[in-house]
């Protein structure tokens, strides 16, 4: 064995897109045949750090440490060459190729060479995949197309071929999001036998109980920043989890501003018993209740990935519910479709600002006033008049104080702030009575921030009832009057505004994770 | 008497398609759907009438033949690779483009308008002895049995072999399935394609080439008809697997072959005529279906 102390490490790695400092001055030691577990919320710079140590991105500043000693890395290939293998989320396996042409592919054994011509020694390549299989404790049926095996047989593999061509550290990104609990079993026991023989691990992942269960130490990143190191014997969940979620920083936490609670009136928004199944790769939400009253923000925390989306998606008429009901005021509006819904007093603002909340490239104008095309106050006999057009884009503009360079410019022009203003502004217009509002500070910067929960707080001192899911726990804690906590597709609980504290929130979010459903094999 | 004509004509008729549909089922299998394989065939017909007059040997005609439709086949690939055109318009292009040139070809060389006919054209020999005419049923397709036709059958033999057990197999299967995969592992992706399109030339070049110098051995503007899109619906409807998509040219040479036939019994023959391309559509129409039930099961 060679006598490395640091296999693979950062000193301090900054790296900035635009405005936003996805990683800030990041020290990290991984000693040779560790398993080292990267944890974060989304957003907190882990993609962004294994991005830098496998060289696709180019950090601002520090260096990276391989065996002992400072590496640059140009490109991607150096890394490779370096032994450094990443396994990604979406599995890099040909769907209609074998599991052994899979295995093989790049780097084929060959009889005889004629270049690109030569023909493939499939002999020499079972054997090779046989031996690593059997290093690994798996058995593997070699002949399969890749697209019917099953998923952690997948995974397996592409494990295998980093090893087979020579990768000593492998970088897993959320490897067991697509598995069962079984097949998380299966993988852990990979690991640890990889890890025996010598492969230095990098685990990305935000369940908790993984990580303590698979890892030698954890890394936990906070906006950016390295928050929390310790070896895994010396920690506990509670202690990661609080690390995780933050929050004790005033700082930087946004200031409360309370409801006046003698304006909470009746209930505007209520959904009972709402189920919807998995689709796809999406989760699955089971039996959800939740209200929102005139004059009250209702705030959902979790984890990422928990459900959230689908709730979103099912509240404002994107996606069918499998069971339950969503009433707005008097009416059922389960089945009604998003027009419908919008029609009758929704507000929508998405999380995906850039494909759902914006057409980005289109006008400022356009933008702005969309949604309103058939509205007769638009119009001119038949035709749309461009002077009432203008006249209401700019209308609804200066009343959120959106600041553009012109009503023809593209939206993508404004700062991601300005952006988020513009939804609101449109979004706002008409007195809407329920706002579904998800993410809505995601990419803005800090004076963004305080402008979208300034006009957040005036739509509830209107009377305005707010749905808002938040990865941002200061957020949530800011503007919330009640926070439901959501975990694994189920309201697993809900703690009043003012008596809520971080600790407690994030001790919901991460310790109610129940067995995850079985993945679709 | 008609069944020996009639076999043997289908033989004749499928040899131009099943060379295009062997180039264009590689192409595809490569990632790239090859709409222009009709605009090479002609290419290639044309080179191989022109080079047979003037050499006086069908083996150099049908060799130019196939190496034009590989050039034009990797000029079309580098506007797709390099200069990342679509494929689809990139193919329509120069479908419309080599009927242009051709065209202008003609009339300003040649000074003809539409059909070349050149002195000395030699046609492709028949190379098994002629007294085989007496064998019943199959005599009169193995007396006509000629060099490209034999070489596109063993192809069809070949190719499955090639595509799945060489090196340039798998990589041409990987780009085309998984083409982040493909560049995740290192494979020169604008290689494999670019090969992969002159391949596709190169076949449907000798294509043409059978087209011209099977047994009229001259060029015309319209002599294609089509057929390079009748063998894009071959590799469809084939799945791009080489003995499918060969026994589907198969079906479409008897179809000429009986519509000609039809033709001389008096049928109206222009009518007639469009007999192999409605079956065309209902070849397209069945690989459609199939795939969505393909797509609803799993």
């Amino acid at each position: 064995m060679d006598d490395v102390t640091i296999r693979l490490g950062a000193r301090g790695l900054s790296k900035a897109y635009g405005a936003v400092e996805a990683n800030r001055d990041i020290s990290l030691d991984v000693a040779p045949a560790q398993i080292h577990a990267i944890v974060g919320e989304n957003g907190a710079g882990k993609s962004t750090l294994m991005r830098c140590l496998q060289g696709i991105e180019r950090p601002d500043a520090g260096t990276i440490i391989v065996d002992d000693n400072e590496v640059t890395f140009t490109q991607p290939q150096q890394a490779l060459n370096l032994g450094i293998g990443m396994v990604h989320q979406e599995f890099m396996l040909a769907p209609d190729l074998t599991l052994l042409e899979n295995l093989v592919l790049g780097d084929e054994p060959e009889r005889v060479s004629l270049g690109v011509l030569s023909r493939v020694d499939w002999g020499v390549a079972r054997t090779s995949g046989e031996t690593l299989a059997a290093q690994a404790g798996v058995t593997i049926d070699w002949s399969r197309r890749s697209a019917s095996a099953p998923v952690h047989v997948q995974q397996f593999v592409e494990i295998l071929r980093l090893l087979r061509r020579g990768t000593r550290i492998l970088i897993l990104d959320e490897p067991t999001a697509v598995l069962a609990p079984q097949q998380v079993d299966d993988l852990f026991a990979l690991l640890r036998r990889l890890r025996d023989g010598g492969t230095t691990i990098l685990f990305i992942s935000h369940k908790l109980r993984e990580v303590t269960a698979l890892a030698d130490r954890v890394t936990v990143l906070r906006r950016g920043e390295v928050t929390y190191q310790a070896a895994i014997s010396d920690t506990d969940v509670d202690t990661i989890a609080s690390h995780i979620v933050g929050g004790g920083d005033s700082s930087v936490a946004p200031v409360r501003r309370a409801s006046n609670r003698s304006s909470v009136g009746a209930s505007v928004f209520d959904v009972t018993g709402l189920s919807v199944p998995s689709i796809d790769k999406s989760h699955a939400l089971h039996d959800v209740h939740l209200s929102v009253k005139e004059g009250e923000i209702v705030g959902i925390a979790g984890v990422a990935g928990n459900g959230q989306d689908e709730l979103v998606e099912c509240l404002v008429g994107l996606r069918a519910p499998g069971d339950g009901q969503v009433r707005l005021r008097d009416a059922d509006i389960t089945r009604a479709s998003n027009t419908e819904r919008r029609a009758r007093g929704i507000a929508y603002i998405s999380a995906d600002r850039r494909h759902e909340g914006l057409a980005i490239d289109a006008s400022v104008e356009a933008n702005v006033i969309a949604g309103s095309q058939r509205s007769a106050t638009l119009k001119r006999g038949y035709f749309l008049s461009a002077a009432r057009i203008r006249a209401l884009a700019r209308d609804r503009l200066e009343r959120l104080n959106v600041t553009f360079g012109s009503l023809k410019s593209p939206a993508s022009s404004l700062s991601g702030g300005n952006q988020q203003r513009l939804v609101f502004a449109r979004e706002t217009d008409g007195d809407p009575s329920f706002m579904m509002a998800a993410q809505p500070t995601r990419g803005v910067d800090i004076r963004g921030i305080e402008a979208i929960h300034r006009i957040l707080w005036d739509f509830r001192d209107r009377g305005g009832a707010v749905l808002l899911v938040s990865e941002e726990m200061d957020e949530l804690l800011a503007l919330s009057d009640r926070i439901l906590v959501m975990s694994d597709g189920r309201i697993v609980g809900e703690v009043e505004g003012d008596k809520a504290d971080p600790q407690s929130i994030g001790r919901l979010m991460v310790l109610q994770d129940r067995e995850p459903e079985p993945a679709h094999v | 008497m008609i069944v020996e004509q009639v076999l043997a004509a289908s033989v004749i008729m499928t040899t131009p398609i099943l060379l295009a549909a062997m180039g264009g089922l590689v192409n595809r299998r490569a990632g790239i759907v090859n709409i222009a394989l009709d605009a090479k065939m002609l290419v290639g017909a044309f080179v191989a009438v022109v080079v047979s007059s003037a050499t006086g040997g069908w083996f150099v005609a049908v060799l130019a033949a196939a190496f034009a439709g590989a050039f034009v086949g990797y000029l079309f690939a580098l506007v797709i690779t390099r200069a990342n055109a679509n494929m689809i318009v990139a193919g329509l292009g120069l479908n419309v483009l080599v009927a242009g040139v051709l065209g202008f070809i003609l009339s300003w060389v040649y000074d003809s308008s539409g059909t070349l006919r050149l002195p000395d054209v030699v046609l492709l020999p028949h190379i098994l002895p002629q007294s085989l005419e007496a064998i019943p049923v199959v005599g009169e397709a193995l007396a006509d049995l000629d060099p490209l036709t034999v070489f596109a059958w063993a192809s069809v033999a070949v190719l499955p072999f090639l595509l799945a057990s060489t090196r340039i197999g798998l990589w041409l299967r990987a780009t085309g399935n998984a083409p982040q995969v493909a560049r995740a592992v290192g494979l020169p992706q604008n290689g494999i394609k670019e090969f992969s399109t002159a391949f596709a030339g190169f076949f449907s070049g000798l294509g043409g080439a059978h087209l011209a110098l099977a047994s009229i051995g001259l060029f015309n503007e319209g002599l294609t008809a089509g057929r390079g899109f009748i063998a894009l619906a071959a590799f469809y409807f084939g799945r791009d697997r080489p003995v499918v998509t060969a026994l589907v040219c198969l079906l479409f040479g008897f179809l000429e072959a009986t519509q000609i036939r039809m033709q001389t019994a008096g049928l109206p023959p222009k009518l007639v005529g469009t007999i192999p391309y409605l079956f065309v559509l209902v070849a397209l129409c069945l690989a459609g279906f199939r795939n969505q039930r393909r797509k609803a099961l799993s």
